[in-house]
């Protein structure tokens, strides 16, 4: 007998306070508003509750090993510039002069001891603090406060794995309360070695005509899509097992809105896919006795391949060749999903390897990984153009006619599926033996709505 | 003497670079009309065709120092692509996007082996996808070697400089 429940929602009015409304009432029945994907009012809202007050990742410490280092990137829509100060310190800036707000950094990297405004010259420290202007007596008559006329700078700077992150609120979680879990995972997938993991190359930049939001949840917990989504690779031979792997998948649901997914891979391949399927030299060089024994537990039978932590930092690490029949190699890439505008994102592609690592290992698990996940990647480009169609259903004027629910259902509201987290699962937060069920996407909209319903002036 | 061997030296040097001309020039049909197995033949076994990353650097650093790829493959890697593009669900490209590419400002030199010619080129591909409003621009530099063979010439080595540091068409689901 089916259990199968009809949809019950409120009508609804206009305005963003309505739309969160019928989130929360869609959440708990497995169901999400289409116009989520595509609004002006949320994207507005996202910026300000979500993007302007968590913690957002902006750059790895490999990136910017020496006293002056400097990359430049993004918070939201705002740019910001990740220097390490003459102290070795790590800050996180507004590119925006503080005199006319002409932009102080236009380059993607470098090294600056001063970031000099090219309009009238003022100049800052790479630390952010005012250092000078040209004709300072005649134009001003004394030094301007050094602090006080600085680059804005993010009042909370902290990392985790030698991820740095910043929040631009100076109250809040910190690093360590926001990432929870989602730390404990990392830690898993970094911590294997005491030399920790690096960045190789630059970031690789993509536009996507999608919302930033279909990456993240997608990484949160979508393994349903890989035999359709992906099913290219199957056909040609590429990849093989696609249509078992969602009863190889173990799936992770942390507080926080974080999600990943696990693979049970030495089963799915063999022993020689034991830790991801590094090869002996490299698995001989890692170091498990930091891990406690669930860790343990986790890398020996399911290793972590998959996830998001909240709201913009997507993570994969996989075994993968450049062909059938070549040695495998395994990859870890951290990409970045950045809003643009409603519906409207840039994709940012880090590939990462142990820093033990040689470069001929590197390089080879560099090769096998943008094979698969980059702007030419045979799985990641079909992702590009699957997630283009949802901010266009968003805009709909039919589907906002209809308030159109779309279906997160998987979890067992609503439908005959059963699905229970593994009662023994010693870990944080829920584990389940199975790759069914959309927990960790909708896990990922209850931090939003949450987040979404504390407007940052206190209004509620 | 020496005069008349020169001339014949650079007479056969003007053929070649004539027929390197033309090679890249047929490439664009073939690609244009998604003839992939065609443009497959005219790869050299050894083919490297890669599409490096670019940066925004300040004026005279090197954009491209360090920064990676975004694709690298050999020949069977393209072999492994082409055959992807014809299972049916290679949703990048299926529907396929529709393309003109527009290859000039060639130069062509030559290199230490004298059956591999050098060609820098100047690539335009405005590729139009599936219902899309608009299409897009992907616009490169490409340094290519091209090898002499008694089959005829064949591909050797693709490096695509793309203008682009934000790829601002979604995939690179066709070749350059």
């Amino acid at each position: 007998m089916s259990t199968a429940q009809p949809i019950r929602m409120t009508r609804r009015g206009p305005g963003l306070d309505s739309l969160l409304g019928a989130v929360a009432e869609g959440i708990d029945q497995g169901l999400v508003p289409v116009e989520l994907f595509n609004d002006e009012d949320v994207f507005r809202a996202e910026m300000e509750r979500i993007f302007a007050r968590t913690w957002v990742f902006v750059a790895h410490e490999t990136e910017i090993p020496n006293k002056g280092d400097f990359v430049l990137r993004r918070i939201g829509l705002d740019s910001v510039i990740v220097s390490r100060d003459d102290t070795g310190k790590v800050n996180v800036m507004s590119s925006h002069c503080r005199h006319r707000g002409t932009q102080v950094c236009l380059t993607d990297r470098g090294n600056a001891t001063h970031f000099k405004c090219p309009y009238h010259g003022w100049t800052y420290k790479n630390n952010g603090e005012w250092a000078g202007a040209p004709h300072m007596r005649e134009a001003y008559g004394e030094k301007l406060d050094a602090k006080e006329w600085g680059l804005l700078k993010a009042p909370r700077v902290d990392s985790h794995q030698g991820f740095i992150f910043a929040s631009l609120s100076a109250e809040g979680p910190s690093l360590k309360e926001h990432l929870g879990g989602a730390a404990w995972v990392l830690d898993t997938i970094c911590g294997l070695h005491p030399g920790g993991v690096r960045v190789v190359g630059s970031p690789e930049r993509s536009i996507l005509r999608a919302d930033w939001k279909s990456g993240a949840e997608n990484f949160a917990g979508d393994s349903y899509h890989i035999d359709t989504g992906h099913w290219s690779n199957e056909v040609t031979g590429y990849a093989r097992g696609t249509r078992e792997n969602n009863h190889m998948v173990r799936r992770l649901v942390l507080d926080g809105g974080h999600g990943f997914l696990c693979h049970a891979l030495e089963q799915m391949g063999g022993p020689f896919l034991h830790l991801w399927g590094y090869p002996p030299h490299v698995q001989a060089q890692f170091d498990l006795s930091k891990m406690d024994e669930v860790q343990v537990k986790l890398l020996n039978e399911n290793p972590p391949t998959i996830g998001n932590i909240f709201p913009n930092l997507s993570y994969l690490r996989v075994p993968s060749t450049a062909e059938a029949g070549k040695p495998p190699a395994v990859t870890t890439t951290f990409r970045q999903w950045q809003p643009l505008e409603p519906g409207l994102m840039e994709i940012w592609n880090w590939q990462f390897t142990f820093d033990f690592m040689s470069e001929e290992d590197t390089q080879h698990g560099y090769a096998v990984g943008q094979y698969i996940f980059s702007s030419s990647g045979m799985f990641e480009q079909d992702d590009t153009v699957l997630w283009e169609g949802i901010p266009r259903a968003g805009k709909s004027v039919w589907h906002r006619k209809a308030e159109t629910m779309l279906h997160y259902r998987q979890t067992g509201i609503g439908t005959d599926a059963q699905r229970k987290p593994e009662p023994d699962w010693k870990g944080p937060g829920e584990f389940y033996n199975d790759g069914f069920g959309e927990f960790g996407q909708l896990n990922f909209y209850r931090q939003w709505l949450q987040l979404m319903r504390q407007d940052p002036e206190g209004a509620r | 003497m020496s005069n008349s061997k020169e001339t014949a030296v650079h007479a056969e040097f003007d053929a070649m670079a004539k027929k390197a001309e033309q090679f890249l020039a047929r490439e664009t049909v073939l690609l244009d009309d998604r003839r992939f197995w065609d443009w497959f033949a005219l790869l050299d076994d050894q083919v490297i065709y890669q599409v490096l990353i670019r940066t925004v650097r300040e004026s005279g650093a090197d954009e491209f120092a360090s920064t990676g790829f975004r694709q690298r493959d050999d020949k069977s890697m393209i072999e492994t692509r082409i055959k992807r593009l014809h299972t049916g669900f290679a949703w990048a490209e299926d529907p396929p996007s529709r393309t003109v590419r527009l290859v000039g400002s060639i130069v062509v030199d030559p290199t230490d082996d004298p059956n591999v010619l050098a060609a820098d080129s100047a690539l335009h591909v405005y590729r139009h996808r599936a219902q899309d409003d608009h299409g897009d621009l992907i616009a490169a530099r490409r340094r290519d070697r091209i090898r002499f063979t008694d089959q005829g010439p064949r591909l050797l080595s693709r490096t695509v400089l793309l203008a682009d540091v934000v790829l601002t068409t979604p995939n690179l689901g066709i070749f350059l």
